[in-house]
């Protein structure tokens, strides 16, 4: 019987400012607090996220959001067993807040200290939430990435496909912008789709007639900005239903990319004859009711489990990084006081790099 | 005992005090690297005092002006310290560190680049509140007879003020320690960086499409 540990969880990596206590072990681990601080505010005037505004609010905020998570659990940092904090990959000024402040925290208290990777916060949620067996096959989809990964253990991922160019949830934030709806572009595109005809304009699906599990959106986008400006040159601007019905064509192409590569993706994962088949679906964009409903019927037509993570574990937040890092100090890991910030940072660096390269290294 | 450090510039540096007594002291040169290093050359200025965290009564942290990612660095570990071992964090800016204990008006000035600096007047009537300002509007600034420029630039600017531009009374982080101790009586908010310049951020050029009702 492994003992269980109290951990401390910090993130940091992007727009949203976070801390949280996790109870337990790798196998039965509860959320004990969860604290969530948006700036979505912060940034709604300027169409997406300003690094530098996004560094200065969690340097300020970090400590703060600590004490609450704290007290929310009714604990103070002696009942601490373990700090975990996002080290990458991330917008860096504010990762580098968060290790930072890790960093004080673990020198301060004589606590373990471990840099988590964001990504694999996301891909272990479903053993927090569904306490899925190894290997599960999964998709994370976020702002930043999308990809489809082989989850063998807490630190072994191995990668099937994923997108060559942006992100779904990079495209979401675009279309809303293009079309003037606020940020973050995931629920407001979500929403106007929903009363929209997603038969109403042709998109392109790219890379539906390639084998394998890699993607592309940014045609997609474009796509959806050419339509656009042919419609506002020929009325003068947009109608409110030709906006719902282009976010919900929109939202139905990402839908069909996802749905047709997950199936691909769950035929090579089934070659691995997994005892328990199962495939969960993690990251921000993976909060979309369209796209969560598409790929439970594509499991269940593939007869093959599916879990997603609730709506607040499927966004940035801290409880994932505290489990997380709850998981590598009960294989015996630890960071120690000169731990890095990465701007990125490959869950699977067995393979080739498939995107990003240069003075910052490989994205995925 | 008091524990300062600093990495606002090219730098990471630190002091431990008791007393207004250093106890120990460091400073490197890096360009980088320093949130990698922080942590550790703390813990080699506690040890070659013979002392440990527990043995702190508050931190003293340099909030810049200077390099916006430098500065949150130390923040944020100061803040982390703070929360940590339950004692204040104090904030100080490079400003008021590079002034203290020199005597009449001074100009304390901050190397901002591009042929800028940040600069704060000390102890005369129409002294400067921080801000930027070109090295060729300097000359607009006040100047009391025995003006002292210390800082960044300092031979540019008090070149323009008819003044004396000479070196800071302490090593930085020995400034921001006794800057800090002259606070100890007084509960302090927690530490901000001085960031001066606002965000480089502009709104979307791409204006969003009317929607017709």
């Amino acid at each position: 019987m492994r003992a269980s540990m109290t951990v401390l969880g910090i993130e940091s990596s992007c727009d949203d400012t976070a801390a949280a206590v996790v109870f337990g072990t790798p196998d039965q681990a509860t959320i004990q607090s969860s604290i969530v601080e948006s700036q979505t505010d912060l940034h709604a005037a300027f169409g997406g996220v300003v690094p530098e505004l996004a560094a200065r609010a969690h340097a300020e905020k970090l400590d703060h959001c600590v004490e609450l998570a704290l007290r929310d659990a009714g604990l103070t940092l002696a009942d601490v067993d373990g700090i975990a904090v996002t080290s990458g990959p991330g917008l860096i000024g504010g990762v580098l807040s968060g290790v930072m402040c890790a960093k004080g925290l673990s020198a301060a208290t004589g606590l373990p200290l471990i840099g988590v990777n964001h990504l694999a916060g996301h891909a272990l949620t479903p053993r927090l939430t569904d306490a899925l067996h190894f290997p599960y096959l999964l998709l994370l989809v976020s702002g930043g990435h999308c990809q489809f990964l082989i989850v063998k253990s807490a630190t072994d991922f191995r990668r099937l496909g994923g997108t060559i160019d942006d992100a779904p949830g990079e495209a979401f934030d675009k279309v809303a912008k293009l079309l003037g709806l606020p940020q973050p572009g995931g629920p407001s595109v979500e929403a106007a789709a929903r009363n929209g005809n997603p038969k109403g304009f042709a998109l392109p699906r790219p890379l539906l007639d390639r084998d394998g599990c890699d993607m592309s959106f940014s045609g997609l986008k474009t796509a959806v900005l050419r339509m656009r400006d042919q419609l506002v040159e020929a009325d003068g601007g947009l109608t409110e239903q030709s906006r719902n019905d282009l976010c919900a064509s929109f939202q139905e192409a990402v839908c069909d990319v996802l749905a047709a590569k997950t199936s691909i993706a769950i035929k090579a994962y089934k070659g691995l004859s997994p005892a328990t088949p199962s495939f969960a679906v993690a990251g921000g964009v993976a909060a979309n009711q369209a796209i969560r409903g598409l790929l439970e019927t594509v499991c269940t037509e593939n007869g093959i489990a599916f879990s997603a993570p609730p709506l607040a574990l499927c966004t940035d937040n801290a409880a994932m990084i505290a489990y997380a890092g709850l998981t590598l100090f009960d294989l015996g890991r630890s960071s120690d006081l000169s731990l890095s910030a990465r701007p990125r940072w490959p869950l699977d660096q067995s393979q080739a790099p498939m995107l990003g390269s240069g003075k910052k290294g490989a994205k995925a | 005992m008091i524990l300062a450090f600093d990495t606002s510039a090219a730098h990471c540096t630190a002091a431990l005090l008791s007393g207004g007594k250093v106890l120990a002291h460091a400073h490197e040169d890096m360009a980088k690297g320093q949130a990698e290093r922080l942590m550790v050359l703390l813990q080699e200025v506690l040890s070659e005092a013979g002392a440990t965290y527990a043995d702190l009564t508050a931190i003293a942290v340099g909030t810049g002006p200077g390099n916006f990612t430098g500065i949150r660095i130390s923040v944020s570990a100061a803040r982390g310290l703070a929360l940590g071992l339950g004692i204040p964090a104090i904030g100080v800016s490079t400003l008021e560190a590079q002034a203290f204990d020199t005597p009449g008006p001074v100009l304390s000035t901050v190397d901002a680049r591009r042929d800028q600096v940040y600069l704060q007047g000390f102890g005369y009537p129409d002294a400067p509140p921080p801000q930027q300002r070109a090295l060729d509007t300097i000359a607009g600034l006040a100047s009391p007879p025995g003006l002292t420029v210390i800082g960044g630039r300092s031979d540019a600017v008090s070149r323009q003020l008819d003044a004396r531009a000479t070196a800071s009374a302490y090593p930085l982080a020995e400034a921001l320690a006794l800057v800090a101790a002259t606070r100890l009586s007084e509960p302090q908010p927690r530490p901000k960086p001085l960031y001066i310049r606002p965000a480089d951020a502009a709104p979307p050029r791409d204006p969003a499409p009317v929607i017709l009702s």
